[in-house]
């Protein structure tokens, strides 16, 4: 194992070297973004990938031409755990009927030393691993979709088994120059979702740790992300109804105070859309735009009730297309903005991925 | 004893946990002192319960018995559940002088007029609550016993607490209960919460209240740790103020719990973004809600600690003094004004 960690290291600091002195150009703070949590995780070293400040409007795709629709479904409605990985090495799309054989034996396996996890009947246990094609684009590689069926032990003769756990790796529009700079023996899947029994989370964390030698951490979703998908979302009323948004803060009051703030879409879009016209770029979308439509959206609060929600954190963001979590849960109700979620949620994982 | 009533029973003695089943079982005035001495409460609660069952064949007890058992358990555990909070308006004379025999008859005999299939148990409980439990049927069933509506009034005062209606049975119980009281009518006041007795302490005002004062109090002695003498002083001072604002408004000392407040916004936009949004006539819709384990501590920690500027909207203020948890507001003329809120 020790000579494949070399291997990353020494190739990611190559590539890290000239895209550092570009990311010094201008301060981070400036750009809103808090540098403890970007960092604070990795003490002295630098993220290679640089932190967006613009983003193009999402155009909401009917998905359904490119993805299989029975694809599609297998990622929507469920609440997703979500964790960074580092990349995979020796992963191959075309190897996933082996992986699905080599992770059912050994979660069996790990079940017989005594780990206490719930699998039912050994008969009705499998593992199926399915790429779900179309989802990635230019440089990402496609995402890997895992579930693990199971009987209930007390099921009775007839009874299929039911998906106990389901779960998937993704790089969604993932920065082409980093993906590009990766030796050809690593896959980059930076984000995993997880929803199920956190034993079996752990298990095939633990599984893909040793298989493919990547290291699993926990995603949290910060404020400035989550205030981006709030204008990302209110952006595309016009083409999809995201019907409310609704924004969640907690205010360290003792005992501590939960504030959610929903307003009608319409009205949302139309503060958004004041705010988008003096910036002139109609098609893009730079984030002192977003600061200032959150300010906007904090400063009618404050002028009702008198209370400063910045002395509190965004912890959620939902609209009727979905919803994030600060403590990296989401949940995807519709496949209209899912590419678009994704590749933030892409661009975070590849944030937090130590180096 | 008939099968209905022996369901009931096992029921609500699967409902009692069963360290409060002694005490809430010696309170039921049913099973005499022997009866009750036999009962072994150590043993499983299906035994006990079986016991029970074959003391109470005995006693002939029926069903309208096994209801006072749950009754008297509701009252033990008065938070299991959602109350909301009406009044009563315009007492005529007699209402001063009715008393807890006189609003029974009567209260039993208006409903019963309202309705045929109901089963109504009426309590008094030590604090001179009354307590009601009332199992609803229609023309065709018999009364409900799984979901019944509990209902909390104190003769002599206007409000009213009411847990488990449902939008059928309101304008009966309503009706009922605006005849039984000697009053012209009832009406919502938009306040709700799982706590009744802090319902009842917001209502009633019994809660340690702070009122205004001309000269503020003396500042407490402060700690050697100075900086500035000057700077700690003015920040004591500011603090003290804050604290003083807030307990003036939300009350001193344990404050009465309320979980949620909700406010429906029909007003303008009033941010700072305000280019096209300024100008904009139609309202800025939205909803905002608070929720904490007690959001008076948690409001009135927010004001002292600085959180929320000074001084107190009356959007929150109303909650304490107005007694309610729901608002709508809009915008009415130049001011902010609060409308009574649509009928629940």
């Amino acid at each position: 194992m020790e000579p494949l960690g070399n291997a990353t290291t020494t190739a990611r600091n190559q590539t890290a070297t000239p895209r550092r002195s570009k990311s010094y150009g201008y301060s981070r703070r400036s750009l809103g973004v808090e540098l403890a949590s970007r960092f604070g995780t990795t003490p002295g070293h630098l993220t290679a990938v640089r932190v967006t400040t613009n983003r193009g409007i999402p155009k909401p795709r009917n998905l359904n031409d490119q993805v299989d629709p029975e694809h599609i479904a297998l990622l929507v409605k469920k609440e997703w755990k979500l964790s960074y990985v580092t990349p995979l090495y020796q992963f191959r799309h075309t190897q996933l009927k082996s992986y699905s054989k080599q992770l059912a034996t050994f979660i069996v396996t790990e079940k017989q030393k005594g780990v206490a996890v719930e699998i039912g009947a050994e008969t009705g246990f499998k593992v199926v691993f399915t790429a779900l094609l179309g989802l990635a684009e230019g440089e990402d590689a496609e995402t890997v979709f895992i579930q693990i069926y199971s009987k209930p032990v007390f099921a009775t003769n007839g009874e299929a088994a039911k998906v106990v756990w389901s779960g998937w790796l993704s790089c969604i529009a993932g920065e082409a120059d980093f993906l590009r700079s990766l030796p050809p023996d690593f896959t980059c899947l930076p984000l995993f979702g997880a929803s199920g029994a956190e034993s079996l989370t752990a298990l095939v964390k633990s599984w893909f740790g040793k298989t493919f030698d990547c290291q699993f951490g926990p995603l949290a979703i910060n404020s400035t992300s989550l205030q981006w998908l709030a204008a990302l979302w209110t952006a595309c009323n016009p083409d999809v109804n995201i019907r409310y948004l609704k924004l969640a803060w907690i205010i360290p009051a003792q005992p501590p105070l939960d504030v959610s703030y929903t307003v009608h879409s319409q009205d949302a879009w139309e503060l958004w859309n004041s705010i988008q016209q003096e910036g002139g770029l109609k098609d893009k979308v730079d984030i002192k735009e977003v600061t200032r439509f959150i300010r906007g959206l904090e400063s009618n609060f404050f002028c009702h009730f008198r209370i400063h929600l910045s002395a509190g954190s965004l912890i959620k963001v939902s609209t009727s297309l979905g919803s994030a979590h600060q403590d990296g849960k989401i949940r995807i109700s519709s496949s209209d903005m899912m590419r678009s979620i994704l590749s933030l949620l892409t661009e975070c994982a590849l944030l937090k991925m130590p180096i | 004893m008939d099968d209905s009533a022996k369901q009931l029973l096992r029921l609500i003695i699967r409902r009692i946990p069963s360290n409060k089943l002694y005490s809430t079982l010696r309170k039921w005035e049913h099973l005499s002192k022997k009866q009750f001495e036999s009962l072994d409460f150590t043993q499983p609660k299906w035994l006990i319960c079986d016991n029970l069952l074959s003391l109470c064949e005995e006693n002939d007890l029926s069903a309208k018995h096994v209801t006072e058992l749950e009754l008297i358990h509701r009252i033990e555990q008065p938070t299991q559940g959602a109350w909301h909070v009406c009044q009563l308006i315009d007492a005529q004379e007699e209402a001063l002088t009715s008393d807890l025999l006189q609003f029974r008859e009567s209260f039993k005999l208006h409903l019963k007029g309202l309705i045929s299939h109901v089963a109504v148990k009426i309590k008094k409980h030590e604090d001179d609550a009354i307590w009601i439990r009332i199992a609803w049927g229609d023309n065709f069933t018999k009364p409900n016993h799984l979901k019944p509506t509990y209902v909390v009034h104190h003769l002599q005062t206007p409000y009213v607490f009411l847990s488990g209606l449902n939008v059928k049975h309101k304008p009966l119980l309503h009706q009922a209960l605006v005849l039984a009281t000697h009053h012209e009518s009832i009406k919502d006041v938009h306040l709700s919460g799982r706590c009744l007795t802090a319902l009842r302490d917001l209502l009633m005002r019994q809660y340690k209240q702070v009122f205004p004062v001309k000269h503020p109090r003396p500042l407490q002695e402060r700690s050697p740790l100075l900086t500035h003498p000057n700077i700690e002083n003015e920040h004591a001072k500011h603090a003290e103020n804050r604290l003083q604002m807030a307990s003036e408004v939300f009350g001193d000392g344990t404050l009465p719990k309320l979980e949620t407040a909700l406010y429906k916004l029909e007003t303008r936009y009033r941010g700072k973004e305000r280019g096209t949004m300024g100008a904009r006539e139609e309202p800025f819709r939205g909803v905002v809600r608070f929720s904490s384990s007690n959001i008076l501590e948690s409001l009135k920690y927010c004001t002292s600690s600085g959180m929320a500027a000074a001084p107190v909207t009356p959007l929150l203020s109303s909650i304490v003094q107005k007694g309610r948890n729901y608002f709508v507001i809009t915008d009415k003329g130049p001011g902010l004004s609060q409308t009574p809120g649509p009928k629940v």
